[in-house]
This record gives C-alpha cells, sequence and structure tokens, in this order.
C-alpha cells in the first residue's frame, strides 16, 4: 500500500493540511487542558468561598435546630448543592442535595475537596467545619456541569477549525498548484520538444530548487548530442569509406567486361578481387571498432603476450613473404598478462599487418616480448619509412590516413589498436625504432600478479 | 581529348582510368590536392574528374583555388558525400557536375563527353563541319551519310578540332589534347594525321593556317 497519493501535488497537500489538522488537534488539545485546570480552579475556589460563607453565617443563625431547605434562586442551582450539619444534625440543605452528609460513607468528616458519587451522578464536594460549634458544612457541584463548560470552550475552539479546513484545503491546493508551475512548463517543453532535439532547455525563471534538475538534464543532453554526434560521423565516415572500394570494385568489373586485351582484363579482375578483399576487411574492421564501442566488456583471462605475439606474426607471414619481408619474434620469458584472448589478437595483429603494409618490400619486422617491473612491454618494429612526429600524434583518429604510403589501409586499424589497449589499462607508445630506423610502437600492458 | 584524374585511392583510380581510356579519353592520374590544382593551372584539359576526399588539399579546396585563378576547365566532382549540402557547395563553388560514387563508367565518360560539349558551347553531342558529322559517344565519323573508320589519334585530333570549330590550334596544343604524360609524342605525329584525315575525309575541312596551326571551318564561314 502506498502512503502517499502519486502526483506531488496531491502529495503536498496531504503533507500540508496532515501537519496543520495534527498542529489544530495538538492546541486543542493543550487549550482543553489549560482550559480544564484553570476551571477546576476558579470553580474549586467559587466552592471554598461558598462553604465560608456558610460557615460564618451558620455559626450566626442557627441557633433553632430545624433543618430547612433553602430556595432554588438560579437555573444553574440544581447542579450545585449544599448541606449544613449542626452538631451531627443536617441543619440546612439545598433542594437538590441528599440529608446524608456528602462525604464517602462510614468515613470520619475530613475538611477539603473530594469527588465523591452521589445517586449515580459525580459531585465535587468541598467539605469546611466552623472551628468553636461542631457545624460542618458541605458545599458540592455536578462534575458534569464543568465537563459541560469544558466542552463548550472546547467547541469554540474547534468549530472554526472545522469550518477553516475546508477553504485552508482550496487555498493550500490553489498555492500548491500555482507553485508547481516552473514544473509543469518544463514538462511541457520537454514534451512539445521534437525527438532529436537535444539543445539546452531554457527556463529563465526556473526556481533555485529545479536549477540542478535543468542543469542534469542540460547535461544530459549536451553528453547524448555528442554521443549521437560520433555515431552520426561514424555512420557517414563509413558509408564513404565502404563507397570507395565498391566504386573501385564496379569501376575494375566494368573495365574487364570491356577490355579486350587479355592481360588487362586479367589485372582488371585481380583488381577487381582486391577489391573485394579490402572491402571485406574494412567491414570486419568496422565492426570489431563498433563492437568495442558499444562497449562489450571483454573477458580478462592470464594469457601470455609471447604466445600472442608468435600467433599474430604466424598469421602474417605468408603476407611477409609475398613481399620478401623479414619477421621475427623475440619473445623468451615468460610474459603473462590478464586480457581478451580475442581482443589482444586483433590488437597485435593489426600493429603487424600494419608493420607489413606500410614498409616496402624487404623490410624487416620485428616483434619483442618483454617483462620489466610490473610491465608486460610488447614491441612492434619494422624498418619502414617511420612517421613523422604531427602525423604519429593524428594515429587513431578513424579513417586518417597517412599520406602518399600508396598503402590502402581502412584508416581504422589505429583506432581499434587503441581501443583495446584503453579498455585493458594498456599504454601505446609510438615512437622511432632504435635498431630499425623504422617506427616503433610499444603496448604496456600492466603484467599479471604472478 | 586528355582529361585529369584526380584520385588517391590506388585501385578506384586504376579501375576509372582504365575505363576512361576505354572510352577513348587520354587520362592523367594524380593522387593528392596538391598536384591535381598544380596540373590543372598548368595543362589545358578538357575536363577533370576531382575526387572530394583528397590528401593534402581537399578537393573542394583545389576547386575554389582553380576558379580562383580562372581556370575555366569543367570539373566533374566525384565523391562518397551525398549529402545535398556538400553537392550545393561543391557546385557553388565552380564543380561542373557531380557524382556519387559508386558510379558507371559509361555514365561518367558521357557526363564528361556533355561537360566538354557545354564547356565549348555546343547544344548537341554531334558536331557537324561541312559534310563531316563526328558523334563522340559512339566514336564514329560520317562524310555525307557514309560511315568512315578512323583509328583512335586521328579521331581525337579531328574531334579537338571539330569541338574548337572556328579557332585555330596549334601543333602544341593538339598534342596536348591527344597524349596524356609519359608518351613519346613523335615531332611530325600531328602532321601525319591531319595528312590521313585529309585523305579520308576531304581537303577542305581541315585547313592549315601557316606557323600556327590548324582549323576547321565553323558552319557558316567561308571554306
Amino acid at each position: 500500500m502506498r502512503a502517499l497519493p502519486r502526483s506531488l501535488q496531491g502529495r503536498l497537500l496531504v503533507l500540508v493540511l496532515g501537519v496543520v489538522t495534527a498542529v489544530w488537534l495538538g492546541a486543542a488539545v493543550l487549550t482543553w487542558r489549560d482550559a480544564r485546570h484553570e476551571l477546576d480552579e476558579l470553580l474549586d475556589g467559587h466552592l471554598a468561598q461558598a462553604a465560608a460563607l456558610l460557615v460564618v453565617q451558620q455559626a450566626r443563625e442557627l441557633e433553632d435546630d430545624r433543618a430547612a431547605d433553602a430556595p432554588v434562586l438560579h437555573k444553574y442551582a440544581p447542579k450545585v448543592a449544599f448541606q449544613v450539619f449542626h452538631e451531627g444534625r443536617l441543619a440546612l440543605r439545598s433542594p437538590n442535595a441528599p440529608e446524608l452528609p456528602m462525604a464517602e460513607a462510614g468515613r470520619r468528616f475530613k475538611a477539603g475537596f473530594r469527588t465523591v458519587e452521589i445517586g449515580g451522578v459525580a459531585w465535587r464536594v468541598f467539605a469546611a467545619h466552623g472551628a468553636e460549634r461542631d457545624v460542618q458544612v458541605y458545599v458540592s457541584e455536578q462534575v458534569a456541569s464543568r465537563g459541560a463548560i469544558l466542552w463548550a470552550v472546547l467547541r469554540s475552539a474547534v468549530w472554526p477549525m472545522l469550518l477553516a479546513l475546508p477553504l485552508l484545503a482550496l487555498a493550500a491546493w490553489w498555492a500548491i498548484y500555482g507553485g508547481m508551475a516552473p514544473l509543469r512548463r518544463l514538462g511541457r517543453a520537454l514534451a512539445e520538444r521534437r525527438p532529436q532535439a537535444l539543445q539546452p532547455v531554457v527556463l529563465p525563471d526556473a526556481p533555485s530548487e529545479m536549477q540542478p534538475l535543468v542543469a542534469a538534464l542540460n547535461g544530459l543532453f549536451e553528453r547524448i548530442s555528442g554521443l549521437m554526434d560520433a555515431e552520426r560521423r561514424f555512420t557517414a565516415d563509413a558509408a564513404h569509406e565502404l563507397r570507395t572500394p565498391i566504386a573501385a570494385i564496379r569501376a575494375q568489373a566494368q573495365v574487364a567486361l570491356g577490355e579486350a586485351d587479355a592481360a588487362q582484363r586479367r589485372h582488371a579482375l585481380e583488381a577487381t578481387l582486391e577489391g573485394c578483399d579490402r572491402a571485406t576487411r574494412l567491414v570486419e574492421q568496422m565492426l570489431t571498432l563498433s563492437r568495442l564501442e558499444t562497449g562489450a566488456a571483454p573477458s580478462p583471462e592470464r594469457l601470455d603476450l609471447g604466445d600472442v605475439a608468435r600467433q599474430a606474426a604466424a598469421e602474417a607471414a605468408p603476407r611477409a613473404i609475398a613481399r620478401e619481408q623479414v619477421i621475427e619474434v623475440s619473445a623468451g620469458t615468460p610474459c603473462p598478462v590478464m586480457g581478451d584472448a580475442t581482443l589482444a589478437g586483433v590488437l597485435v595483429r593489426n600493429l603487424v599487418d600494419n608493420a607489413i603494409r606500410y614498409s616496402p618490400e624487404r623490410a624487416k619486422v620485428k616483434l619483442s616480448v618483454s617483462r620489466t617491473d610490473g610491465l608486460v612491454v610488447l614491441t612492434v618494429e619494422d624498418s619502414g619509412p617511420g612517421l613523422a612526429p604531427e602525423t604519429a600524434a593524428r594515429l587513431g583518429e578513424r579513417f586518417f590516413r597517412v599520406v602518399g604510403t600508396g598503402a590502402s589501409g581502412s584508416g581504422l586499424g589505429w583506432s581499434i589498436v587503441r581501443r583495446i589497449a584503453q579498455v585493458h589499462g594498456a599504454r601505446v607508445n609510438v615512437a622511432a625504432s632504435g635498431d630499425l630506423g623504422g617506427l616503433q610502437v610499444a603496448i604496456e600492458w600492466p603484467a599479471a600478479p604472478a | 581529348m586528355r582529361i585529369l584524374l584526380a584520385e588517391d585511392d590506388p585501385l578506384l583510380g586504376d579501375g576509372l582510368r582504365a575505363g576512361l581510356r576505354q572510352a577513348g579519353f587520354q587520362v592523367d592520374w594524380v593522387r593528392d590536392g596538391g598536384a591535381a590544382e598544380r596540373e590543372l593551372r598548368a595543362e589545358p584539359y578538357a575536363a577533370a574528374v576531382l575526387d572530394l576526399g583528397l590528401p593534402l588539399k581537399d578537393g573542394m579546396a583545389v576547386l575554389a583555388s582553380i576558379r580562383r585563378a580562372g581556370v575555366k576547365t569543367p570539373v566533374l566532382v566525384l565523391t562518397a558525400r551525398d549529402a545535398v549540402p556538400d553537392r550545393i557547395r561543391g557546385l557553388d563553388l565552380g564543380a561542373d557536375d557531380y557524382v556519387v560514387k559508386p558510379v558507371d563508367l559509361h555514365e561518367l565518360a558521357a557526363r564528361l563527353r556533355a561537360l566538354v560539349r557545354r564547356a565549348h558551347g555546343q547544344p548537341e553531342d554531334r558536331l557537324f563541319a561541312l559534310d563531316v558529322v563526328l558523334d563522340p559517344a559512339s566514336r564514329t565519323v560520317q562524310r555525307g551519310g557514309v560511315p568512315v573508320t578512323l583509328p583512335a589519334r586521328e579521331f581525337d585530333l579531328l574531334h579537338a578540332l571539330m569541338l574548337n570549330a572556328g579557332r585555330v590550334l596549334s601543333r602544341e596544343q593538339l598534342e596536348q589534347h591527344l597524349y596524356s604524360w609519359g608518351r613519346e609524342v613523335d615531332s611530325n605525329a600531328v602532321e601525319v594525321h591531319v595528312h590521313h584525315l585529309r585523305r579520308k575525309l576531304g581537303n577542305a575541312l581541315i585547313q592549315t593556317v601557316r606557323g600556327v596551326g590548324y582549323i576547321v571551318p565553323r558552319e557558316g564561314m567561308a571554306p
């Protein structure tokens, strides 16, 4: 069961009215207690005073021993009563007073206040006696009459409250509704937006309580907008990158169709196949990158980077040999790291691929894996042309290709390398190779605990 | 007709060059924006195919800069970006046509021919001079309704002269129309071709302006 309504308006209304009612009830209780106390004091005082008057008066007048009833003088009189006993006999009483003393049965006379039940009605009794003669005076008042006065006091306090409550509820509803206006405006502003609209929400008169909400919302819009921009750029770039190999395939196929010369036709057909291979590779690279960027979590396991390097080199060897390049691996000691075996393989393959692709024929490509304090460093270096520092800085931008290499890369390899390194907490360092003179790429991988 | 192809992708460039050669063009191929601009400023190409995503200098920048320099060569922009704002910008910058990859080679050749024709103020694809009709699309020539077979070089030479009917073309200009880079040109090749053309099409068609070059008379000009 829900304690409060779902709407903020209803919730505030319930809370406000609840608190107001509770405060009123508390005030009423306090008023009642206070009034009762004051009333008791006042009426007890009156009883005592009346008793004192009777005592003084009886001492002088009641020489004759006749019991008499005093006349009823006021409509309130039946609720009050008195008795005067002289030497143990009833000398005077009010018409509604009993003949026996208004005291607990069988008790000795005792001066002071007490509450006694007589004939099923509770009476407040004050008993007093004279000092010289044996005169006992009881003055009493129905307790119920005190209750009636109290109730009257309480009623006069509560009635206006009960009448005011609906008015207050209405006023509170109206005030809260007015106070909620900025929230409703925000809701409308958001509802009226087109789904693609990601510009910040501007609410100049938003109250300070709503500023964090609006700021957080705008921050979210900004982040989403950035993500979508990146996504859009990637899609556009990807379409662009795919169109070129497809255009090449088409052009080459058409050339082959129209070519009469057998050697030329063969060249065009081979170029068509090469175009297909390139498009395939591009699509694979794009899928890899897309999977990496949508945050498919790597599943880390213990693996030896030396093994990864040897495997990548073995896979790349035919291509290297085709270009008369020499590829070698030096990985002696075990170099365990925590990582995703597939992704680590993709990373190293990309580096080796780049080295082969961008180095001239008969170049040398060297992979080495070594272990130094807490790090496993995998280095891929080549004897190719290397990179200018400003070019090296742009590596990893999507679809950025180094100009004038004459080779046809996808422009995605570096994005993939950097991304895989990033998800594994590895660092990528690009430098000139000291041994071979070309490019040297070092991946510093945190070593797995022994 | 000699055209410049600016395309950085080796496979696509190779295919376009081969395909345009099949369609009868002489093709010079450059692979970056800097070279494209240099060549377009230096050589009187009949037309150019310009990829927008060129290294060193973006195709749009090349276009803007050659147009500023007053180069009037018709330019066909070849691009993978087909967004309308891109097209509009390309055309505003002085592109004469806009083709999105991948492109059909026959269409590309037809568009190039149309560009060249329009650049020479020709409303129709076929060219007329005296009783000779030249159709660049089918690469055929007729004289008085009878088909005449011409080798490629002779056809190209006649095409250049008929496109520029009424204007004198020098031997060097004709050589530039006929040969792409790296081809050996005999010093008297143009004379030899003109000689053959006169034999097949009559002496009145191509006239010699001594010390300057050759001219094909425009319609209505006295022969």
